[in-house]
């Protein structure tokens, strides 16, 4: 008997630590389908860069799309993605020569104390312009912020986020791109080619026309940066870009933001009396902003669709009558007639971009689908996502360029477009492992 | 003896899955009718029958008590379907036990009296930190004691009647992430901690028209478990702690009700038959909801559907009688899943499942001794419809138990 109840005990325990073993998964191994990720190159602007903030610093970098890509690309056999990385002690630097924001408190003109971006020095890292390409060159991630198509075969292009990468005083983005040799490539361009208009308000710089030579025209440029990536039989992935009616930049101001209390609309009213179609009234009411296409007074109040963009300073809107007494300047907003010349710009350059893909057989990115579903918002395992500013988690501090979620988000969608087209099998990533604006 | 030894390893060589629970319910109460493959409505036993079919406990031939523990141990594991990453659990031990006395008034009296003392629900699930499903649950702790008072008639010798009134009292302890990230890169988190008060009642009939043949009929209410003044707790960072304000809540789980048929056949003095049909309430779990008493813009009351439906479990279970003293027991049982595609949650990540049981009993004139073991195994694809989480969850459950009893 007791070898018996002894056989059956030790039977229970033998059962019991073989079936406690934890759940067994069969996870598919990373295919590479049938692309060679081995030297992968990153063409784009800001974006591909992973300038966010409203800089290009080391952990922005990190977290780019594109190197993202890459590390899941070593799931696949990708090979080392070099970035022409900024110093890790370094705080960054903007466009502007701007160090990059934070969340932090900052105190408005009427002694309001409120969160909202802070730059975290006066000004950016100036040493991250000097060249570093005979210490750390030569570079896969070939993404240079304000980066236009038709800046791709600028020799010796002066834009100083390339001149700190480039590999001599005549190279050009693309022949840097092209010495490298890649087996795989991405192409994400054709934004800056608006936005740099775009965020002067329409008052400066202009879009690329569709025609036009190569380093002129958006059509033969693009074509020339595909061709040559692809002479040596490179197989890539290409995007199209957003429609800025997406961004959080162009959102985040309403442009009936104006708030009134009823004497002070009647006084507006008054003093606007003699422009027609001009009325204020207790609430929310349009900005008056800068128009020179209004031929007799170059300004005029805004009307729905119009934008205010996020670098207004909010402060002369709240203490000094910008928008009201004062117009807001043309720098700061976009009307109809310019918003309309941007998108109709971009819808044509996506015609373009995707035709490209179509007719080269390259995986394609609908980056434009990819922001306005940010824009509607979505849910991502438990955890909302949209293009509200600061909270939506998608956009970063300068409400253009993505977080480090954003990013991996995006990633995300390269992942699918790339598996679909290649018969890769490369796994997402757990995008709420990248961060997004952080709070104090 | 060997064959006994034979016997059971058989079952394990060729049981891929044994049941456990149905949702969150857990379903382990008597160790004899746990080696039955949980079946026992109409197969009087001993005074777990207080569970099982108060109208039967009057059958139960002299007084008895009953307790007895069934550790459980359950692994569970999540592969994201996009990241293809596998997150687990490390879920401590729970101990559901179950405790129950059966008194006749006096010698050969037709009423008998029980209290039965039990934990039909009750675990905990903690998953790993930084897991794909954090902001949907990192850990949940479920505890509920039910305390049920029985009578227990025996109106002819065929027929038995009897109810009980449970009081349930529990916990409830619930954690998640909270997607707002500080400087030093670490999520927010939420904790809500309750206890919960239920009622209910477990009333059933037994008939036994012929020697062979017993009949149970048995109708153990919902018991909703009601929190009315749980704490809810938040660390966040200090920029929007104003936002998140620690206070108050109220929810509810309710525990569903249990409908079940169960029949006893007895095939010769020493082999008995049992099978119970549960139908199970589980469409009361329609909605998951928090009350905040302090609601902000970031703090909503929350309302999430669980859309639980209405299902049924199989219980078949056997047992023989080696010798006066020793028994040996087998069970299957098959458990449809209340969750419907599109709701599974990493707090149930429950499904379908085929489940089977062993157990072993030993008793003398006044002791009985009882163990019983049981696995199961768990596996679910699902998108939620809520979360937009989506994978296969797979959980591994074993529960060995063991119960002690006097009879005199």
């Amino acid at each position: 008997m007791n070898t018996t109840l002894y056989k059956i005990i030790t039977l229970a325990i033998t059962t019991t630590v073989v079936v406690s073993c934890k759940p067994k998964f069969d996870v598919p191994d990373p295919d590479n389908g049938n692309i060679d990720v081995s030297n992968y190159v990153a063409l784009g602007s800001s974006m591909t860069a992973g300038y966010s903030n409203g800089a290009l610093y080391y952990d922005a970098q990190q977290n780019s799309y594109a190197n993202i890509l890459a590390e899941q690309f070593k799931l696949i056999g990708g090979g080392e993605f070099k970035i022409p990385n900024v110093s890790q002690s370094s705080i960054g630097m903007g466009n502007a020569n701007n160090a990059p924001s934070i969340l932090g408190n900052r105190t408005d003109c009427q002694g309001v104390v409120s969160l909202g971006p802070v730059k975290i020095a006066t000004q950016g890292d100036a040493s991250v312009f000097t060249n570093i390409y005979s210490s750390q060159g030569s570079f896969n991630s070939m993404a240079v912020p304000d980066a236009k198509v038709i800046d791709m075969e600028v020799n010796g292009y002066a834009n100083p986020f390339y001149q700190r990468m480039s590999s001599s005083a005549s190279s050009s983005i693309l022949s840097d791109a092209i010495a490298k040799n890649p087996t795989f490539f991405s192409v994400n361009l054709g934004l800056q080619d608006v936005l740099k208009y775009t965020l002067k308000g329409g008052a400066s710089d202009s879009i690329t026309p569709i025609a036009g030579t190569i380093g002129v025209g958006f059509e033969a440029s693009i074509n020339n940066v595909i061709d040559k990536l692809m002479a040596n039989g490179a197989k890539g992935v290409v995007t199209n870009i957003p429609s800025i009616k997406t961004m959080a930049y162009f959102n985040t101001i309403a442009w009936n933001a104006l708030k009134l209390d009823a004497a002070t609309a009647t006084n507006l009213s008054n003093f606007y009396a003699n422009l027609d179609s001009t009325k204020f009234y207790e609430g929310d009411n349009g900005f008056i902003i800068m128009d020179s296409n209004n031929p007799f007074l170059g300004f005029r109040q805004a009307v729905a669709g119009e934008y205010i963009l996020l670098n207004v300073p909010l402060d002369s809107v709240k203490c000094h009558k910008w928008g009201s007494l004062i117009p807001i300047p043309d720098r700061y907003s976009l009307t109809l007639s310019e918003i309309n010349a941007i998108e109709t710009a971009i819808t044509n350059y996506n015609n373009i971009l995707r035709n490209i893909a179509s007719s080269k057989g390259l995986a394609f990115v609908d980056v434009n689908a990819f922001f306005s579903k940010v824009k509607s918002g979505f849910i991502y395992n438990g955890v909302t996502v949209n293009a509200a500013f600061v909270s939506g988690g998608a956009y970063s501090l300068d409400g253009l360029n993505l977080t480090a979620r954003g990013n991996a988000l995006l990633a995300n969608e390269f992942i699918k477009a790339i598996n679909s087209t290649y018969q890769s099998s490369i796994p997402e990533v757990d995008a709420m492992k990248y961060p997004a604006v952080t709070f104090p | 003896m060997n064959y006994l030894y034979k016997l059971l390893l058989l079952v394990f060589l060729t049981a891929p899955a044994l049941h456990f629970a149905q949702g969150f319910q857990v379903n382990l109460q008597g160790q004899k009718q746990q080696g039955m493959g949980g079946a026992g409505t109409a197969y009087m036993q001993d005074a777990s029958s207080l569970f099982f079919n108060p109208g039967g406990a009057s059958f139960v031939h002299g007084n008895s008590i009953i307790a007895g523990v069934t550790p459980t141990f359950a692994r569970g594991a999540f592969m994201d379907a996009n990241t293809k990453e596998v997150s687990r659990t490390n879920s401590p031990v729970s101990t559901p036990f179950a405790a129950y006395g059966l008194f006749e008034i006096k010698d050969s009296s037709k009423l008998k009296l029980g209290l039965a003392v039990y934990t039909p629900f009750g675990s905990t699930v903690q998953w790993e930190d930084g897991w794909t499903g954090r902001f949907a649950l990192t850990r949940l702790e479920l505890r509920a004691i039910f305390i049920q008072p029985t009578v227990s008639y025996r109106i002819t010798d065929k027929l038995g009647i009897g109810a009980g009134f449970v009081y349930a009292t529990g916990k409830v302890n619930l954690q998640k992430d909270i997607p707002i990230i500080n400087a030093d890169g670490d999520y927010a988190r939420a904790e809500l901690n309750g206890k919960a008060q239920g009622f209910g009642f477990n009333a059933g009939v037994y008939f036994n028209p012929i020697e062979k043949l017993s009949i149970g009929l048995t109708y153990r209410s919902k018991v909703e478990m009601a929190v009315n003044d749980g704490d809810a707790t938040f660390t966040v960072p200090e920029s929007v702690a104003a936002n998140f304000p620690n206070g108050k809540f109220k929810s509810k789980l309710p525990l569903p009700s249990v409908t079940t048929l169960g029949f006893g056949f007895k095939a010769t003095d020493k082999l008995n038959f049992a099978l119970d049909i549960n139908y199970v309430g589980w469409k009361a779990y329609d909605t998951l909801s928090f009350d905040y008493e302090n609601n902000t813009t970031s703090l909503i009351d929350t309302k999430s559907a669980r859309m639980y439906k209405n299902t049924f479990a199989f219980r078949a279970g056997a047992q023989y009688k080696i010798d006066s003293h020793f028994a040996a027991r087998l069970g299957l049982a098959y458990g449809i899943t209340p969750v419907q595609n599109g709701y599974v949650t990493p707090e149930t990540p429950d499904a379908n499942r085929v489940n089977y049981t062993a157990g072993i009993g030993y008793e003398t004139k006044h002791l009985k001794l009882d163990a019983s073991f049981l696995f199961t195994h768990l596996k679910r694809t699902d998108t939620n419809t809520e979360t937009n989480l989506s994978g296969t969850f797979k959980t591994n459950v074993i529960a060995p138990g063991i119960s002690i009893g006097y009879k005199f």
